[in-house]
């Protein structure tokens, strides 16, 4: 009876204002929580970054609150969010109030302008290796729901400075945390030399898809050099090549693919 | 005194071979003695025990497969698993029948060594909402004693099966698996007594070790592995009750020397795993490996790898008994590739610290002391904002088999050389939920690394190392062919030669090899058996 009572005690105690007084509160530790854990991916502000952008009224995998707290309690690992650790209940009530609050915010405004940067994408050929909605190359990632998954930041990072941010594997494809697209040189024994992105790879084996997208496996003892090139792209960089105003526009462009609102 | 009469004689002699006969028959199947057990090694084409001896070094004596031959291995029959899962079982076999354990639901399965075919299946009645939190549901195998089969179940009970049948001679409950409690393990068969640890550290439990009487399923003893306030050890937990919820799990299979009469058990993580808070102090005895009287539970001696964890660096790896000299002075010896990044040679009749050696990446120690205490470095500790140490949360080692080989005198194990980015969070203790007070992001994919590393037994000196893609799970196979099979996360299967650490043979299964490797030969052939994904493989020559 006495731990009943205590029980009771403890709820007033953890629960004493009106909803709304709560809610602050939630989001003000919420902010605290997602600046532990959620920030390196999510950006300030959930702006976004190698994570989708969180600063949207509506989230794609998370439509009501109930399916946001699943997500933050177990990520989403065939999409390469993590679990970063474990959260208790009252953690994700707050998590989950900061990062509604980001959607009721007024969103910075993008500052370039998605119809020029359209005309850029053509312009550039960037569909000689990039897919959106089933028309392009495939030589470099699919780009379809690219601004739903990815921040502006990231973007406009990935135009100057492509080898920087090469994806995570996310697919599971190489296993979680991998670099996809990482271009490998290969001179063969008999000295053939073979240049391409990593498709995978295991213990005596890497396959990779060449410029003009022929795979190749190679047993690793049949090399002679087998070299990772991380930090770099097979993606040419366009800083220097397109001014400051056009860059904003690409990043307005892909920022608006995938319906991102 | 009267002779009998002939008649009788004869029909008294009758009877008796009636009697012998029928004894022979039963014992065809599965007579699995306790003398059977002490000398394991004296059958090589069986595999009577968890790691093949009481000695945990999943060593096989066969030599049919070699280095000379060990190109030419090649499939000789699969099973597929009932359902999907994370696959950690290590058979055994005896006389042509293989017992193993399947997941999610800790199921038993005896299968025809010679074709693959299944002579019985079961699963207990695990029920829909039940609690295991620490670990995917996973089983790593049986225990087999006169003609019982052993397993611990997700739903925390301990069940006899007839090892004909796979009927249920009994069924007991080692602890409430609504606290959170759960069995992975594969228990160990003693005389007359079947020892079995707990999971659940994860939901704040307090550990234990259990012994049960092998026939009736009554509980002989319980020795917990965290003291009452008052016993010796209560004072490393500060003046609050942190020891009532202070984990110390026991989730992996012990080591028996019997001529010490001696049982060996390790422990793992305090709780919550990563805010000591509540918990002030070396937190004795997790982290810490158990001598303990078979007969009684009585602890006889202790040593702790890692005070006052903050990391969740369990010390459930595997505990190696083997002899050698030290120093001029033979001894008897236990070793063990610590979670820590650290292995360790203790003295295993006094549990002396010998010698230590680091093993893995590690930022987290200067070393080892004299007495063997770490030299903890600052700045090491879970925070809000999280803080890179390595060895990673699952650690440098884990409950992957390392393998002795009597015959190089070299410890193998799988190191894995990753880091995680700690944070620190509230714990709130209420049963059966999750009570770890923090977490961790894993530092993985292309920047983390692993390999196979040859040790020295006695000293921990790296001999070789065969290095892996990634950090990997995999449990390790010596053999008296020579060679050393293990796996990779990306699915390799291979053999290497046990003195070089040269590949010799391999193949790419298809799945993630987490099973734990064996062999065992009948009608003159040897076969290696090994689990990737969801399936059982097994190879000859």
């Amino acid at each position: 009876m006495l731990r009943i009572l205590t029980l009771v005690l403890l709820f007033a105690i953890a629960f004493p204002r009106s909803s709304s007084a709560q809610s602050a509160a939630d989001v003000q530790a919420g902010k605290v929580l997602f600046g532990h854990l959620c920030v390196t991916c999510h950006g300030f502000d959930g702006a976004g970054g190698a994570g989708p952008p969180l600063n949207r009224a509506k989230l794609l995998n998370a439509p009501d609150d109930a399916a946001l707290r699943t997500i933050i309690a177990d990520g989403i690992p065939a999409r390469g969010m993590p679990r970063v650790r474990r959260t208790l209940d009252f953690e994700q009530r707050q998590l989950v109030a900061y990062v509604r609050s980001l959607g009721r915010t007024a969103r910075p405004a993008v500052r370039g302008n998605a119809q020029k940067g359209s005309e850029l994408y053509t312009k550039l050929t960037c569909a000689s290796c990039h897919i959106v909605k089933g028309q392009g190359g495939t030589l470099g990632p699919e780009l379809t729901d690219i601004g739903v998954q990815r921040g502006p930041q990231y973007l406009r990072q990935s135009l100057v400075e492509p080898g920087a941010v090469l994806p995570n594997s996310t697919l599971g494809v190489q296993g979680p945390g991998y670099s996809e697209f990482l271009p490998v040189r290969v001179v063969m024994k008999d000295g053939a030399e073979v240049r391409g992105i990593r498709v995978n790879e295991d213990l005596f084996t890497i396959q990779l898809r060449d410029l003009s997208g022929k795979f190749h496996s190679i047993r690793k003892t049949n090399a002679e050099v087998i070299r990772k090139e991380p930090n770099t792209s097979l993606m040419p960089s366009f800083a220097g090549k397109v001014s400051d105003a056009e860059l904003d526009d690409l990043v307005a462009y892909l920022s608006s693919l995938g319906g991102a609102q | 005194m009267k002779r009998p009469k002939p008649r009788a004689q004869s029909l008294q002699s009758a009877l008796a071979t009636i009697v012998l006969l029928l004894t022979a028959s039963a014992g065809v199947f599965a007579q699995v003695s306790y003398q059977r057990l002490l000398n394991a090694e004296k059958e090589p084409q069986n595999w009577l025990t968890y790691g093949g001896s009481y000695k945990q070094h999943r060593y096989s004596p066969l030599t049919l497969i070699n280095r000379q031959n060990a190109g030419q291995l090649k499939l000789a029959w699969a099973y597929q698993m009932q359902r999907p899962g994370v696959v950690e079982t290590s058979p055994i076999v005896v006389d042509g029948v293989m017992y193993l354990t399947e997941p999610p639901n800790s199921t038993v399965t005896a299968l025809d060594t010679r074709s693959g075919r299944t002579l019985w299946t079961y699963t207990a009645n695990i029920p829909p909402d039940v609690i295991v939190i620490g670990s995917p549901p996973v089983n790593r195998g049986v225990a087999i004693l006169d003609d019982f089969v052993y397993v611990g179940t997700v739903h925390g009970h301990l069940i006899a099966l007839d090892a004909k049948s796979g009927t249920v001679r009994w069924d007991t409950t080692v602890e409430d698996n609504k606290h959170g409690f759960y069995l992975t393990l594969a228990p160990l068969a003693l005389d007359g007594k079947i020892i079995v640890g707990v999971s659940g550290a994860e939901t704040g439990i307090r550990g234990f070790v259990d012994a049960y009487d092998a026939k009736s399923g009554k509980l002989v003893w319980r020795t917990y592995t965290i003291p009452t306030p008052g016993e010796p050890g209560s004072e490393t937990w500060g003046k609050g009750d942190g020891w009532k919820t202070g984990g110390g799990s026991t989730w992996l299979t012990g080591s028996f020397d019997p001529e010490l009469n001696l049982l060996y058990w390790a422990t793992g993580n305090p709780a919550p795993d990563w805010n000591a808070d509540n918990r002030p102090g070396d937190n004795l005895y997790t982290d810490s490996v158990l001598a303990l009287d078979p007969a009684t539970g009585k602890m006889k001696w202790h040593f702790q790898f890692t005070p006052e964890d903050v990391h969740d660096w369990d010390a459930n790896e595997t505990l190696v008994l083997f002899d050698a000299p030290i120093n001029g002075r033979e001894r008897k010896l236990i070793a063990q590739a610590n979670r820590n990044g650290f292995y360790y040679v203790l003295d295993r009749a006094t549990g002396e610290y010998l010698a230590s050696a680091q093993y893995a990446k590690q930022t987290w120690a200067d070393g080892i002391d004299a007495k063997g205490r770490p030299i903890r470095k600052k700045g090491i500790a879970p925070s809000l904002e999280g803080t890179l140490v390595f060895p990673n949360i699952q650690g440098a080692s884990n409950w992957f088999s390392a393998s002795y080989s009597p015959q190089t005198k070299l410890f193998y194990q799988a190191a894995r050389d990753m880091g995680t980015i700690y944070f620190k969070g509230d714990a709130v203790y209420k049963p059966g939920t999750a009570f770890t007070g923090g977490g961790g992001r894993a530092v993985n994919g292309d920047v983390a690394s692993g390999a196979i590393r040859a040790l020295e037994a006695t000293t921990g000196k790296m001999k070789w190392e065969f290095p892996l893609l990634s950090p990997g799970w995999t449990s390790l196979l010596s053999t008296g062919g020579g060679l050393l099979f293990g796996g990779t996360e990306e699915g390799n299967f291979f053999a290497l030669d046990a003195e070089s650490g040269k590949p010799l043979w391999d193949i790419q299964l298809g799945g993630a090899v987490r099973g734990i490797p064996m062999s065992y030969s009948v009608d003159g052939k040897q076969y290696v058996v090994i689990a990737a994904g969801t399936t059982l493989y097994v190879f000859t020559v």
